[in-house]
């Protein structure tokens, strides 16, 4: 059952073996994986519930109704957009469905710096394998490339660079282009339409509109959640919900996640680390019209410059970062450049001519997470090596464009920097990176309440237990202990999926 | 009560600013005001400019249906988008009205913030060399005056700019009236017919 919080007024009380708070991709797929086992789960999400017939597509309303804070959060220097949904089905509503499996090496990564023994492909792999079936992940096929997609792909083997056709979570797509706003048409795979409806067909209640304000906590062991039904078109709160249960699991995002723990406990890890993949765009002006308006964002992917290289001194010599082909209707589109007035307005003239790429960079420095007000702010900065990949990034993508034939490469900085030839990449230095010289954002939030052996650096133990308080769980993009150097939301899934066959495995 | 208009009763300030000044209640919500250098000293000029509170209190009684911003503070940010927007056909005045909308949906640290940079846009022209304020210039120069902000090498006033801009630009082209101009063909939805497969959510309440 879907219960609309924001239909109801009054208090609500509700009992389960499992309380999930956020139904994306970490919370739909563990409350799914119970819920077949027969565990009676309740899922909880401040978001709304949405179906395909509200998803309009147009930006103007949908980033207010479908994002979180509106589309307007943003670190705490303003240097930041920090994209994530809020509804039913959490960030999958909104990702591009980009569906990569972690690779090898981070895994060894984690299995080896934070005790993570499970974190490998024998581990992984079944349960890669489940999900990308349920959720018909595939390779993007020619149908769902659009101009952009192939014009990179064009200028990656005309330099020989490594990309690839993107995994993607959809099926019989019509690639209509926006799936950035919910899909309108049920054809991507979304938890929205996987999962959620079969935790609510087999008994699982499903609360949209209500917000977790405190984990309930009796003799140091986890005993349920509590907090407040929203109205959904005022925000305010309009009645308290409860609900008893000694397993929860928190799902709400890393944002969600560590704002809920830091007003519940005094965890001295939660929030320490966030880590982003901090995006930066450039365009790529074909001086002809293109299809950037259809197929699916991302297609294609480039990812030769994945792994950082250093010199044997330990020198940063290039890479750390992916890239994903991007496109956004005017008003994003708009927002996004730095110039003003008469320049801006000719610029988006050709909004139809131009090519995108945007980064996923993997990055070393984490910001944090703190509470302001009672509400989760992001405290983070570009910076060290983590800048200069930025601008190596800026280098490449402005390559690839020029090998693919564009007439010329913005890069969006105050300094209007525009390459027409390898020449003028000499251009793109440090400054276009600093803070507030160009959009910069992050979606992929990871980290803010990371599993690990250590208690001294981890909120919650390999199972995804937390180290100090029994019964609580995490098992969302906040479990992460790091980075994935590629599009999370696979990755997300499938270790929220190892965590619940944990918690179903202690119960029997 | 906007934030400014609290510092004639500052019993709740939770600290001081060069000169003696209490902030404002609203400090605590504040955002990248406060976070990014110099934003504290800023947050504490808007406090002391003269004229500024008491503006803010006659702009809100003239406000009338506002829901977030006072009479001033929406004449700054019509303002702003005036010069901005360039041989654009939106009216600058549904911008701002837009912005009224969405601080009020928003609340918090992003509401506190936006209205508190709308004050130091109108009232800060002075260090940029001008003698009348933001919406005394014509929109040439209030244009020029943006782009001081743009171009700043300080952090505060180039997160400032960003924070108008961008509300600005998104709000003025994701507005169907823009799309004839971009080449925009739309969105499918009323537009292409595609057959939708239903999906059983099973009982919604």
């Amino acid at each position: 059952m879907i219960i609309e919080g924001t239909k109801r007024t009054g208090d609500l009380r509700d009992r389960a073996d499992v309380v999930v708070v956020g139904t994306g991709a970490g919370g739909g797929t563990l409350a799914a994986y119970l819920s077949d086992r027969g565990h009676d789960v309740v899922m909880l999400d401040r978001g709304g519930f949405f179906r395909a017939e509200d998803f309009h597509q147009r930006e103007r309303e949908a980033m207010g109704e479908f994002n979180g804070r509106r589309g307007m959060d943003t670190s705490d220097d303003n240097a930041i957009f920090i994209n994530y949904a809020r509804a039913i089905g959490g960030t999958t509503v909104h990702y591009w469905g980009d569906s990569f499996r972690a690779p090898h090496d981070r895994l060894e990564r984690w299995r080896t710096e934070h005790g993570l023994d499970w974190m490998t492909p024998a581990a992984l792999d079944p349960h890669f394998d489940a999900i990308e079936s349920e959720l018909g992940i595939h390779l993007a096929g020619e149908s769902l490339f659009n101009d952009n997609n192939r014009l990179v792909r064009r200028g990656c083997e005309a330099l020989g660079v490594e990309g690839a056709a993107v995994p993607t979570a959809r099926v019989d797509c019509i690639a209509c282009g926006w799936t950035q706003f919910g899909c309108a048409f049920n054809r991507k795979t979304s938890q929205l339409i996987t999962t959620i409806p079969r935790v609510s067909r087999q008994g699982g209640r499903v609360y949209s509109d209500a917000r977790v304000d405190r984990i309930l906590i009796e003799n140091g062991r986890a005993r349920g959640v509590e907090g407040a039904l929203l109205n959904r078109a005022t925000g305010r709160p309009q009645g308290r919900f409860r609900v008893d249960a000694n397993t929860v699991v928190l799902a709400g995002g890393a944002l969600g996640t560590a704002e809920l723990l830091l007003r519940s406990t005094a965890d001295p890890v939660v929030g320490r680390r966030l880590y982003i993949n901090p995006h930066y765009w450039v365009f790529a002006d074909f001086g002809r019209e293109i299809d950037n308006v259809g197929g699916i964002p991302t297609a294609y992917a480039v990812h030769e410059w994945r792994r950082e290289r250093r010199s044997p001194s330990g020198e940063y010599q290039g890479g750390g970062y992916i890239m994903l082909c991007s496109h956004q209707q005017p008003g994003v589109t708009a927002a996004m450049l730095a110039e003003t007035g008469a320049a801006h307005a000719e610029r988006m003239s050709k909004y139809r001519q131009l090519g995108s790429l945007m980064s996923v960079i993997d990055e070393e420095h984490p910001g944090r997470v703190y509470l302001r007000d009672g509400r989760h702010a992001v405290s983070y900065r570009v910076r060290g090596i983590d800048a200069l990949k930025a601008v190596d990034y800026l280098k490449n993508a402005s390559r690839i464009f020029l090998a693919a034939g564009a007439r010329e490469v913005w890069v969006p900085d105050i300094h209007s920097t525009v390459v027409r030839s390898e020449r003028n990449l000499a251009s793109i230095t440090l400054r276009s990176v600093m803070p507030n010289a160009q959009f910069a954002a992050g979606s992929h939030l990871m980290g803010t309440a990371p599993l690990g052996s250590d208690p001294e650096d981890s909120f919650a133990d390999p199972s995804g237990q937390a180290h100090r308080i029994p019964g609580v769980w995490v098992a969302d993009g906040a479990a992460l202990p790091g980075s994935v150097s590629v599009d999370p939301s696979l990755t997300i899934m499938a270790v929220a999926r190892h965590i619940a066959a944990g918690i179903d495995g202690a119960a029997s | 009560m906007s934030s400014i208009d609290s510092t004639t009763t500052p019993s709740s300030a939770d600290g001081s600013v060069p000169g003696g000044a209490r902030l404002p209640p609203g400090i605590d919500r504040r955002g990248f005001l406060r976070s990014t250098a110099g934003g504290g000293v800023a947050i504490g000029l808007a406090a002391l400019l003269p004229g500024c509170g008491r503006e803010a209190s006659a702009g809100a009684a003239a406000a009338g249906e506002l829901r977030s911003l006072t009479g001033k503070e929406f004449e700054v940010a019509r303002a702003a988008a005036e010069a901005l927007l360039v041989g654009v056909p939106i009216d600058p005045s549904a911008i701002a009205t837009r912005l009224d909308y969405e601080l009020w949906a928003v609340g918090g640290a992003i509401e506190e913030d936006v209205r508190t940079v709308l004050q130091l846009l109108e009232h800060l022209t002075p260090l940029g060399g001008r003698l009348r304020r933001f919406t005394e210039l014509n929109p040439t120069e209030r244009l020029a005056y943006l782009e001081t902000w743009r171009n700043s090498r300080f952090n505060l006033r180039r997160a400032s700019f960003n924070a108008i801009k961008s509300f600005v630009y998104f709000f003025a082209y994701a507005d169907p009236a823009m799309w004839a101009a971009t080449g925009f063909p739309g969105t499918w939805p009323g537009r292409i017919p595609v057959g939708i497969p239903p999906i059983d959510f099973g009982e919604v309440v």
